[in-house]
This record gives C-alpha cells, structure tokens and sequence, in this order.
C-alpha cells in the first residue's frame, strides 16, 4: 500500500510542480530550522533553504526510496548549509547588522539591555557552533533543533547510531564548555 | 553512591533524549532523587538545547513562508529556461534504465564476446611459406632442389636453386 508521501513524491519525481509544492509546503520549516541552526542569521538561511530546494527539484529522480525521504532531504540541507557556513566567514559586527533589519515584534517592551543580552547569546552560540567539526554540528542540530530520534538522526547521516551518540556527546561538551558563563542565563525557555 | 553515579552518567545523555529502556529509565530517576551533581548535569543540558533551540523557533514562527516560495519558484522556472538541448533531452527520455547493472552489465559482456569472436575471424592466420614444412632437399653440383608441402591449401612447391658450378661459370 502506497502511501501519500511516496505519491507525492513520485508525482514530483516526473515533473509535476504542484506535487514540488506539496513537498515544500511539508518540509519547509524542517530545513528552514536546521540551516538556522547551522548559519544563524537570516539573509543565509533564507538563501540555503532556497538552495536546498532548488537542489531538490534537480536531483528529485535520483531519490530511489532507499531510505526515508527526510533523511535524504536532511542530508541535503545539512550539507549545504555546513558549505555556507564555510564560505561565509562573516564577522561579529557585520552580523550583527544584518540582524538589525530584521526587528523581532515580541520583543518590544522587553528593554534594549535584553535585546542586546539576547544578540550577544545569539552570537556567542553562532561562534560556538563554528568550532564544532561538521559532524558534530549536524548532530547536534538533528537532535536539539530538529528532535530527531537517534534512529533517525543514523539515518540521515548516514552512520551508525552508536558513532550518532558519540558525535552528540562530544558536540555538546564542546559547546557546554564555550558557553558555560552563559548557561543559566535563559530563563523560561523550554524544549 | 560514587559507583552508582558513574553509571548513571553513561546514560544520562540518552535518559535526557529520552531514548532510555523502562529498566534504564527506573535506574536513572531513582539515582536522580539522591545525586545534585547528576540532576546539575541534567540541568545543563536542558539550557544548552534552550540556548541552542529557542532562537530557530523564534525564526521560525516570524518567517514569510509563502514568499519563500515565490523565490524558489522563480529560481526553478529561470532552472528551467536554461535547460541546455541535452539537459532537455535527458529530462524527456528516461535513460536511467540503461544505467541499471542488470541491463549494462549483459550488455558489456556481450560486447566482450562479439568482439572476441569477430577478432578470431579477423585475425586468422593465412598460411605463408614459413609454415610450410620442407618435404626434401637435394644438392647437386648443377642444382639444387626444395621440395615444399602445404597443408591448406594442399599445394606441393618445387624450388629449383642453380648450383656453385653453374654460378661460377655464369660469374
């Protein structure tokens, strides 16, 4: 029995746009988060998700079914979101411009000594986030941002789930000892 | 209660991603109510996904979606105006059952045995005089005689070589 994901799939697969849509009308805040979770500013995420489906819309035939079609379409976003993040090597400063343009409503009222705790944290974590190794970003993201299960996450990167574990482990010391002065500060936030 | 928490530790991370057994789990909690350090851990954890998390949702909950889209149809249409004859090609023709091993590899081995064949036929030996076997051969003053048989075709070859006196008297 067929189910609706792999018709809609198979429909994108030869060419019918409105299927594509389907797809990204599905997806779109899955990879919106992890390549938020990777790069962290914006104007990127929006030009990596834009990336990710293009990219999608090419190689869409060559999807087999051999695994799940997240796992493949995570790898994508993955992979290209990490590549962005190495090409990109924006400064502090200029980041923090580029924020700017993008004011959060729900902030207002909040305090500008807050706002500015929160795009320092922000930045602090962007930097943190950098000096992991590729592999222990993706994890990290797989299962702090997106929630993916450990069976889930060796599926999409395409490895063991004991090595899963141990890449998490080690991605999130690295990141608990780069922000430890700053860990206690978010109050109220919940996973 | 040292011994207990190193053990626990080990789980901890998978107790957090709750991806802990019942039995792991009862072991975990039961260690919890008695250890700070292991339940600080715990705490420590829970604010790095805060930390790491909240922000992307924020994002995530502002962001135009719909005109998100729009972009990323644009990108595929201007894709797809600038398809080249061959891209165009490919993406009307299926050819990918070609690339399937089971139909290239027969045909590859078919290929190698054709060819095998065509070059025994091709290549076959004509037979020359070399391989000829010398029947006789008789000296004499005046001549000299070489008597070759061939096997295919069946053909007897009589050489006649002039002598040494002969030479020296045409010398």
């Amino acid at each position: 029995m067929v189910d609706e994901e792999t018709k809609m799939i198979s429909r994108g697969q030869q060419g019918d746009q409105e299927a594509f849509k389907e797809i990204f009308d599905k997806y779109n805040k899955k990879v919106y988060r992890i390549a938020y979770g990777v790069v962290r500013q914006r104007e990127e995420v929006l030009d990596i998700v834009q990336e990710v489906f293009v990219k999608l819309f090419r190689s869409i035939r060559n999807f087999k079914g051999r695994s799940h079609f997240y796992a493949y379409l995570y790898r994508i976003t993955m992979n290209t979101a990490i590549d962005h993040a190495r090409k990109s090597g924006k400064q502090f400063f200029a980041s923090l411009d580029a924020e700017r343009s993008f004011e959060p409503h729900d902030e207002l009222g909040k305090g500008p000594e807050r706002l500015l705790l929160q795009k320092e944290l922000e930045e602090k974590v962007k930097m943190a986030m950098k000096k992991l190794s590729a592999e222990q970003k993706a994890a990290v993201i797989f299962r702090d941002v997106e929630g993916l299960s450990y069976q889930e996450m060796a599926e999409a990167m395409g490895c063991s789930i004991g090595t899963v574990m141990s890449r998490l482990h080690y991605g999130r010391k690295k990141m608990q000892e780069l922000l430890k002065e700053y860990v206690g500060l978010q109050k109220g936030g919940s996973s | 209660m040292k011994d207990s928490c190193s053990s626990v530790t080990k789980l901890l991370e998978k107790y957090f991603d709750q991806e802990v057994t019942d039995k792991e789990r009862f072991l975990v909690e039961g260690h919890l109510q008695d250890c700070l350090v292991c339940r600080n851990a715990l705490r420590s954890m829970e604010e790095l996904r805060t930390l790491i998390k909240v922000p992307v949702e924020k994002a995530v909950q502002k962001e135009d979606f719909p005109w998100v889209w729009q972009k990323i149809e644009r990108e595929i249409r201007s894709t797809q105006e600038k398809l080249t004859w061959w891209q165009f090609l490919r993406s009307r023709l299926d050819v990918s059952p070609l690339f399937k091993k089971k139909v290239w590899i027969p045909a590859v081995a078919t290929v190698a045995v054709l060819l095998f064949l065509t070059a025994q036929i091709v290549f076959e030996k004509t037979p020359s005089y070399t391989d000829a076997s010398v029947v006789d051969y008789v000296e004499s003053q005046t001549d000299n005689v070489m008597v070759y048989q061939l096997e295919k075709p069946k053909v007897t070859v009589i050489w006649l070589f002039e002598g040494p006196e002969k030479d020296q008297t045409t010398s």
